[in-house]
């Protein structure tokens, strides 16, 4: 292709010609060739003048290029994993309506020449849409994922995009899981990025997530064992820590992470708590055991909140898209921790068992539930669930709403705590309640006033008889 | 068209042929009532009914118990009744109900209860007379001194079936009998253009068999002739063809007008219809009297409509039925 | 334990089960003839002289004949094994196996059973034509028969055993090649596998499959012959890095889909080989299987190596070219690469 080329003088009088050459950027005296790793800009692409457009790695480091000028990216010839050398153009930046024109060939460029002969010579439009083949198993692998198909080439049979074939661009472009700057923040700061959450665009990892990060680490005392920090002099190398062991999260592990996501993003939680006398309850349930009814505190606990429920039945409900169905029936999930997660069997109907009936199906429901054998229906349509960490020594804590139920009771560890009677210090059996509900659905106060009553029934049991 | 002759019968026990003759008659009403309940729409089954051949069946089985198998054709009902199968558990079947003999699975062309050694029929032509065959090497083997009858029609005397199983049947000296009931046509094919023979018993020379030719019409002379050949099956001496000569009465199947065939010669058979000839028999030896043979009728009339109300209240199977006995599990 | 062919071992089935079971007898052409050839395999040889020529008890030239008869004799209390001298034959005693033999248990409402096996060799072996169909594939296709594939010595002694004392008609496909018959009725050209088959009672359940080879790339499937072949191809496409999972299905009607579905799910590759032809051939149904049941794991199309659909040819070099070759699997293989 001559200089001229087809456009010869004729066609480019008219126009004054803007477009910048885009160089790999000299690296020092050592380093000729490096290798390209991706494009942060597409073809055809605006581009702003510093903003960062591509990335290349050395030996050494992987650095981020800003562009030279503001444009339209046009020509682009490098490619991931290409070899390039210092100076060499790989692409070019355009006026918005210029049209590429060869430059006159440099004696000795031959990298200009072959440059110049892969510019088009016509303006670039993306070409029109195709059929993609890719095969199944890499369609789903891509949209879990989240690798974009059309960005994917393919190298299976006839060209089809294939399993590896995204499993190297996810490969390629985990890079993107943190913007570049973010990332520089992160190594100049020593800051372990992957295990940060990213607040930006598909998860990304911000420079404001990389500073929050730095600072809460700052305020925090530092760790027994401190972050790696590298020499200056050196990029950045990778932290290497070896797996005690890979958890796929699948089966009960994926249900309940899906389950939890969901809820935390998806309800206006709100978690009330409050400080209850549980002597009453320690003496009832001891009385029981001595009459031969053995009952544990969730048995005790699941009559308070069907009693308290039917009479504040806006906590026995649940949202449906735009309405809320507040339910007849109280059914109770129990949590219960086995070996292979959280479950929650549901007690159905508790408002008309009694005690003994109660605490055989909770019985049963936690054997089964940690044997693996409880049916699907025992897990699914309750109204309102309980969780009790008191086994565990804790207090208070913030249960999460299980969806799509209106609250949640968590239960603390009863224990000896100095409480005022009658204006007199005594040593009394008290116990921390912690109740989640969903703003959306119920207010703070007829969620208060419902919780004042679990509260009243359980400091009064023998309130429940009437 | 000839008969041949009938031997002379052994005298049996009143009460033997006054059992014979109910049976003719409740395989001819129950036909009857079947053709009834189909013209008016109420079983779903096609129907090929055995009217006018109820004397082999009868004279045949009369001879049998059950443990001797019997194996039929897509004209079941006759054998299936003369065998010992109930009107309920057919009628029931053909009404294609739960309760029927093969649980609504088999219709028409295929009704048959184990528990009395009808094999549930087979509506291939020909296909039952190489299954007769095993029932009988497997009573040979077994010891068990039972017999295994395979009706089949003119048409099936020219399936390969035919000639491999009573070829068979000779050389292992089975305890077998084949019963032809040639009735003159196969479906709308009269004999003389399916056969150079005259008579297909002729065929079982060329097996080494014996072959006999009985008035397939007289129900005397059949249980005679069956009961020699069962007899010397039973006893090892090997199988026996036996050709009942008959007439179908009526067509094919239900959608057949027997424009094949002359209503004189139609009128003819009936002249010789085996329950009349059986009836006016009894009459003129005073075993029984009109009187008595309309007691048996109303008898036999009472029996079937028990049979169509208990058919007509069973209850209809799950669809989804279809889907089981493809394979055998002990219960 | 000892060393068997496959001849050997199904003789040994037969054998085992006829002193265990006094209903057991065998039936078919040319197998108890007193110096005889023991069927036209030497699977029944000697038995006769065992058992005697009731129990081994030799028939006319009459397939659908000794085919009704088995069924009468299975119905009527006996456990027959018949068998025809080359699978071509079952044509002719079709309408025992599909009209009767399939359906009586069904149209009886499930109150009769038909305990009968049928044995068949299929494979082309330069008789021509008429004596080399793979019948598989019509029979596999109609319900009330089970359908075994055995292609070991251990596997044909367990599942002929299974075959026999299963209260349904099960037809069970031999592979002229794999015999190993010896003397007069050795085959040229006969992979003729021998394998350890304990001495003792043992059976191979019907309706499982087994993978001979475990891999990660690909799964291939194959039976009978093509079952070696499929191995054959693993070896020489370990050489190039791909690492195929061989299946062995053994029985194909009831199909053991699961073990299928759970290989093609690791692998996401699938190529099926089996001599037959390929319209309407048993791979189609497989094939038809995984993408109903597995398309979302799957990262290549589906591929069949099967014969074409011609009849088999006799001349040995183009006989050569009608059956799969392990040449033509291992290329089959690398295209979904």
């Amino acid at each position: 292709m001559s200089p001229d080329g087809p456009h010869g003088p004729s066609a480019s009088n008219t126009r004054k010609i803007m477009s910048i050459d885009v160089l790999v950027p000299p690296l020092g005296q050592t380093v000729d060739t490096v290798t390209f790793v991706t494009w942060y800009k597409r073809e055809g692409d605006t581009v702003k003048p510093g903003e960062p457009l591509f990335a290349i790695e050395t030996d050494k480091a992987t650095l981020d290029v800003e562009s030279p000028a503001g444009g339209i990216l046009r020509g682009i010839t490098a490619q991931a994993g290409d070899a390039v050398k210092a100076l060499s153009v790989i692409a070019t930046i355009t006026g918005p309506k210029e049209e590429l024109v060869p430059k006159p060939a440099t004696a000795g460029s031959s990298r200009v020449q072959e440059t110049a002969r892969n510019i088009h010579s016509a303006p670039v439009s993306p070409p029109p849409a195709q059929r993609i083949f890719i095969s199944p198993r890499a369609r789903g692998l891509a949209e879990r994922e989240g690798a974009s198909i059309s960005e994917l080439r393919g190298t299976g049979p006839e060209g089809a995009i294939v399993e590896r074939d995204v499993r190297a661009y996810l490969a390629e472009h985990a890079r993107r899981a943190i913007s570049p700057v973010a990332r520089r923040l992160a190594g100049e700061s020593g800051l372990d990025w992957e295990r940060l959450t990213g607040t930006g665009p598909r998860g990304q990892i911000t420079r404001e997530d990389v500073e929050s990060a730095i600072g809460a680490r700052n305020a925090v005392v530092e760790p027994a064992t401190p972050l790696p920090r590298k020499p200056a002099e050196e990029g950045v190398a990778p932290l290497e820590n070896r797996i005690l062991e890979t958890i796929p999260v699948a089966g009960i592990r994926a249900v309940i992470a899906e389950r939890m996501l969901r809820s935390a993003k998806g309800t206006a939680p709100v978690t009330l708590t409050c400080e209850v006398d549980a002597g009453a309850l320690v003496a009832l349930r001891a009385s029981l055991s001595a009459d031969g009814i053995p009952v544990t505190y969730n048995d005790l606990l699941l009559r308070v909140l069907a009693r308290a429920l039917q009479e504040h039945s806006r906590l026995n409900a649940s949202l449906d898209g735009d309405k809320i169905s507040v339910w007849a029936r109280v059914d109770i999930g129990l949590a219960v921790d086995t070996e292979r997660g959280l479950l929650v069997p549901v007690v159905r109907d508790v408002g008309t068992k009694g005690l003994a009936e109660l605490a055989a199906e909770t019985r049963s429901l936690a054997e089964r539930a940690r044997a693996g054998t409880l049916a699907p229906d025992e897990l699914r349509a309750g109204t309102f669930t309980l969780t009790n960490l008191g086994m565990y020594g804790i207090d208070a804590f913030t249960p999460i709403i299980n969806l799509p139920e209106c609250a949640i009771l968590g239960v603390g560890r009863i224990a000896s705590r100095p409480a005022y009677v009658d204006g007199k210090l005594e040593e009394r059996k008290m116990a921390w309640l912690s109740l989640t509900f969903d703003h959306r659905l119920v207010d703070g106060g007829p969620a208060a006033r419902f919780f004042q009553r679990v509260v009243q029934l359980i400091e009064k049991p023998h309130l429940l008889l009437t | 068209m000839t008969i041949a002759q009938s031997r002379p019968v052994s005298a049996l026990a009143t009460a033997e042929q006054l059992a014979m003759y109910r049976k003719m008659l409740l395989l001819r009403r129950f036909e009857e009532r079947c053709n009834f309940l189909f013209m008016q729409g109420r079983i779903p089954s096609t129907l090929h009914l055995y009217i006018g051949e109820e004397a082999v069946a009868t004279g045949v089985c009369a001879n049998l118990t059950n443990s001797d198998y019997v194996t039929s054709t897509h004209r079941p009902h006759g054998h299936a009744l003369a065998k010992g199968v109930t009107p309920r558990s057919i009628m029931a079947e053909l009404f294609a109900k739960s309760t029927g003999c093969c649980k609504g699975k088999g219709g028409s062309m295929h009704v048959g209860d184990m528990s009395v050694g009808m094999l549930p029929a087979i509506a291939i032509v020909g296909g039952g007379i190489p299954v007769a065959g095993g029932l009988a090497l497997a009573a040979k083997m077994l010891k068990t001194k039972a017999v295994a009858v395979s009706f089949f029609g003119d048409g099936a005397a020219n399936e390969g079936a035919f000639h491999e199983a009573l070829n068979m049947a000779a050389i292992w000296d089975l305890p077998a009998l084949f019963v032809c009931e040639n009735n003159l046509y196969a479906a709308s094919t009269p004999i003389a253009t399916a056969f150079k023979i005259q008579d297909i018993a002729l065929r079982a020379s060329s097996y080494g068999m014996p072959g006999e030719i009985v008035d397939g019409n007289d129900v005397l002379a059949v249980h005679e002739a069956a009961g020699r050949a069962i007899a010397r099956a039973r006893s090892g001496a090997g199988p026996t063809l036996l050709e009942c000569k008959t007439y179908r009465q009526v067509g094919h199947s239900r959608s057949d007008p027997r424009t094949y065939r002359s209503r004189d010669e139609e009128a003819e058979w009936a002249l010789l219809d085996p329950i009349q000839r059986l009836g006016a028999r009894l009459i003129a030896d005073g075993e029984a009297s009109e009187g008595s043979l309309a007691e048996i009728e109303k008898s036999v009339i009472a029996e079937i409509d028990d049979a169509v109300e208990f058919a007509e209240v069973s209850p209809s199977p799950d669809p989804a039925d279809a889907l089981l006995d493809v394979f055998y599990e002990e219960a | 334990m000892s060393q068997m062919s496959i001849a050997e071992a199904l003789r040994q089935a037969i054998r085992e089960e006829m002193r265990r079971d006094e209903r057991v007898f065998c039936i078919g052409e040319d197998i108890g003839v007193t110096g005889g050839f023991g069927g036209a395999f030497t699977v029944t040889l000697g038995l006769s002289d065992e058992f005697g020529h009731e129990r081994i008890l030799d028939t006319p030239i009459s397939e659908l004949g000794l085919t009704g008869m088995a069924v009468g004799a299975a119905i009527g209390g006996m456990r027959p094994i018949a068998d025809v001298q080359y699978s071509d034959f079952l044509f002719l005693a079709l309408d025992q196996l599909a009209n009767e033999a399939a359906k009586m248990t069904y149209m009886s409402g499930g109150t009769l059973k038909v305990p009968m096996v049928m044995r068949a060799p299929v494979g082309a072996t330069a008789r021509g034509a008429q004596h080399a169909q793979s019948m598989e594939a019509f029979l596999s296709h109609i319900p009330g028969l089970k359908v075994v594939a055995p292609a070991t010595a251990y596997d044909a002694k367990g599942l002929l055993k299974s075959a026999i004392r299963d209260d349904n008609p099960v037809i069970v496909f031999e592979h002229k090649l794999l015999y190993g018959s010896k003397g007069p009725r050795t085959e040229r050209g006969a992979l003729s596998p021998v394998g350890e088959v304990p001495d003792e009672d043992y059976l191979v359940p019907i309706g499982k499959g087994i993978i001979r080879r475990e891999g990660k790339d690909v799964t291939i499937i194959g039976k009978l012959l093509t079952m070696y072949r499929a191995l054959a191809a693993a070896e020489e496409l370990a050489k190039e890095g791909i690492d195929a999972e061989v299946i062995d299905p053994r029985t194909l009607v009831p199909l053991d889909k699961e073990l299928i579905l759970e290989s093609v799910r690791k692998t996401g590759r699938l190529v099926i080989v089996e001599e037959d032809n390929l319209t309407g051939g048993w791979a189609g149904e497989v094939a038809a299987i995984v993408a109903e049941q597995a398309f979302y794991w799957l990262d290549a199309p589906i591929r069949r190596v099967s014969a074409p659909d011609t009849p088999a040819p006799f001349a040995p070099v183009m006989e050569q070219f009608y059956v799969p070759s392990v040449e033509r699997v291992v290329q089959a293989v690398k295209a979904l690469f």
